[in-house]
């Protein structure tokens, strides 16, 4: 049974995530200032030791992989929060109100991938203060474009969170995920080292890492360069991969959310 | 014009799994503004009618219309109908109350103003208007409970499902909830269902009740036709030695006065014991009279007057019952009568007593509750941990399928 969607469904599950991320001022705190001790320790303290790759200094060339850290685990975690709207109830107030579930869940992608996006967009800014970026007006134009590409970016992975937390059913599965599949999948994203310099295995690993291509996205956006490895049209392949991963992930999180027990 | 039903039920049923009838074809009829309650132990199919008529399970057989709206071809015009408030709490703690009714109204798609104006009139009617802002995490309990009434009236629904609306409240709390409860009964004219295994909440505020067990409907009346079946008063008698109760029971036997005779007895298991201490000298309600735990040996006697004819088939299963009985010593028994005008036959009943060189403990006389007529009419009694082994092992997997049940969206 195909049911339409509600705009009006959509935008407070939205306005709902929106408010409770607004709330949980720890969590913003916590997740800021986890990226900020990356770029400080890491950024000054191996910068000098290893100056920088492919003409940029190391804080600059780990800034958009940072950024993508947080929104890799803002938004994975946003997802499988529908965990804990099943566990405390909340759930069964949203499913037996005359609205689909698709509704629903566009509701809480999007709202998981704004309020990741407004992580990105805080670490941009702290990353920009603390130098990692050359102002110009070719900068501010591609700090937009990385808003844009955060949000697709996103939007994927709180599909892949709605997908993990609709086929879980508990908390302990969180620490596996967080090992397993998180952490894995930011180390190889190319955020402290270039694919050019890895050995072959670790490079097909990276190739086959969606996040990878978000943070060679946003290292498009943000420094106007990526790895050589993809070439010159790298950011269309990135843009392309993520898109397609983004479709996937959402109708798969969609697909599992709907079919999921409460 | 007769009222028209807001709910029709038909042959409803609920199979899990192919083999498990959680609810098997009920039919049944809620008139407008009519509250109905849903009387039966835990497991007894309760929740999954609720679920089945508001949209969120889909029956396997049968069907119902609630509005007049079909649960199958037309559940979110059903959906529009009802306002379900859960069994566990399904607000957003991190939200204030009024967020969480906001919610709700964007939900069911009311405009701005209708919005605001609702909320606040709901608010008023289960008087939680001054704590509105604050953050649910800091409600107590009886208030989440009001709060999620109001949030369940807030679109107007034409029935109201509440599914142990006080389950795990404190007395007065209950009591509260009850009067707003029949209150917004009162004021919105909203039919209202609500599932309890809470006889005196049954009895407080339904117009008629349903008994449920098994999946089947057993009873469906007024409260008062209900315990106008158990004509007579309950006499309790507590024997000082309990070896003397059979010879005493077969010479209450043959006197017509008594409807029925109950011998209940407690095996040497710890917690049957407690439970008997406990119930014992003051009410005998909670006592499992003929109540068939595995300790637990129950006999039923009918007397030779008239017995409702439900009574005497129901009561077959509650012998039926006793070939599962694990034995156990014989440590404590009592004998609760059914008697025509109780307070005249004591002196007779202790004279009798006398005369045999019975010593009784003590003698206790009330009238009729609806849990005697559950125990009547099911042949056992309501409380969920005092039903047989082998219907403690059906309840269970009943309730483990049900719970875990995929819903439909």
């Amino acid at each position: 049974m195909v049911q339409p969607l509600s705009g009006q469904a959509i935008y407070v599950v939205l306005l709902r995530e929106l408010k409770r991320y607004w709330r949980a001022k720890a969590r913003v705190i916590s997740s800021v200032a986890q990226s900020f001790f990356f770029l400080v320790i890491f950024g000054l303290g191996l910068g000098g030791f290893i100056g920088g790759f492919g003409g940029v200094n190391y804080l600059s060339y780990m800034a958009p992989g940072v950024i993508g850290m947080g929104l890799l685990f803002g938004s994975v975690f946003s997802g499988v929060s529908v965990i804990f709207d099943r566990q405390f109830g909340f759930m069964k107030e949203m499913l037996v109100a005359p609205v689909s579930r698709t509704s629903i869940i566009l509701g809480k992608i999007l709202g998981g991938a704004t309020t990741a996006t407004i992580q990105g967009i805080i670490l941009l800014v702290v990353a920009g203060l603390m130098g990692a970026f050359t102002p110009s007006l070719a900068f501010v134009a591609g700090a937009f474009a990385a808003i844009g590409a955060m949000l697709l970016i996103t939007s994927g992975f709180v599909g892949l969170g709605v997908a993990i937390g609709s086929t879980l059913n508990d908390f302990h599965a969180f620490q596996l995920l967080s090992t397993f599949v998180m952490w894995p999948m930011f180390m190889l994203s190319g955020v402290f080292f270039p694919i050019d310099v890895a050995p072959l295995p670790l490079q097909v690993a990276m190739l086959c890492d969606p996040m990878f291509y978000g943070v060679e996205l946003l290292r498009w956006c943000l420094l106007g360069a990526g790895s050589p490895l993809l070439g010159p049209l790298g950011w269309l392949i990135s843009l392309a991969v993520v898109a397609i991963f983004n479709a996937l992930m959402v109708g798969l999180g969609t697909f599992l959310f709907s079919r999921a027990q409460i | 014009m007769n009222r028209i039903n807001t709910i029709e039920v038909k042959a409803l049923t609920k199979i899990f799994d192919g083999t498990v009838k959680a609810v098997d074809g009920i039919s049944f009829n809620v008139k407008e503004g009519e509250i109905l309650g849903f009387l039966g132990p835990n497991g007894a199919g309760k929740t999954t009618t609720l679920n089945m008529l508001s949209t969120l399970l889909r029956p396997t057989r049968g069907t119902a219309t609630v509005n007049g709206h079909d649960i199958l071809t037309e559940p979110d015009a059903v959906r529009r109908s009802i306002g379900y408030v859960f069994q566990d709490t399904t607000l957003d703690i991190e939200l204030t109350g009024r967020e969480n009714l906001d919610f709700h109204g964007r939900l069911y798609g009311l405009e701005r103003n209708t919005r605001q104006q609702r909320i606040k009139e709901v608010l008023e009617l289960v008087q939680l208007t001054d704590r509105a802002d604050n953050f649910v995490k800091t409600y107590s309990g009886g208030m989440k409970r009001r709060l999620e009434i109001a949030r369940g009236l807030l679109h107007y629904p034409k029935v109201l499902f509440l599914d142990e609306p006080t389950l795990g409240l404190d007395p007065q709390t209950r009591r509260s909830i009850w009067e707003h409860i029949l209150h917004l009964n009162q004021e919105k004219n909203v039919s209202v269902i609500l599932t309890t295994h809470y006889t005196e909440e049954a009895d407080y505020l339904c117009k008629r009740i349903l008994i449920i067990d098994f999946g089947k409907i057993v009873v469906l009346d007024t409260p008062d036709n209900l315990k106008a079946r158990l004509e007579g008063d309950v006499v309790t008698l507590l024997f000082k030695d309990p070896s003397a109760i059979e010879s005493f029971r077969s010479l209450l036997e043959n006197k017509d006065w008594i409807r029925r005779i109950n011998v209940v007895t407690s095996g040497n298991n710890y917690a049957t014991m407690s439970r008997m201490m406990q119930t014992m000298p003051k009410i005998s309600t909670n006592i499992s009279i003929g109540g068939t735990m595995p300790q637990m040996d129950s006999i039923t006697i009918e007397g030779k007057r008239k017995i409702p004819k439900q009574v005497q088939q129901k009561s077959e299963p509650a012998m039926a019952d006793e070939s599962l009985q694990f034995g156990g010593e014989t440590c404590s028994k009592c004998l609760n009568l059914l008697v025509d005008n109780g307070g005249h036959r004591i002196p007779e009943i202790v004279k009798l007593a006398d005369e045999a060189g019975v010593i009784l403990e003590s003698v206790e006389l009330r009238k009729p509750t609806l849990d005697d007529v559950f125990l009547s009419v099911t042949g056992r009694n309501i409380r969920e941990e005092e039903g047989s082994f082998m219907d403690m092992v059906r309840r269970h997997r009943i309730m483990q399928q049900a719970r875990g049940r995929r819903v439909r969206g």
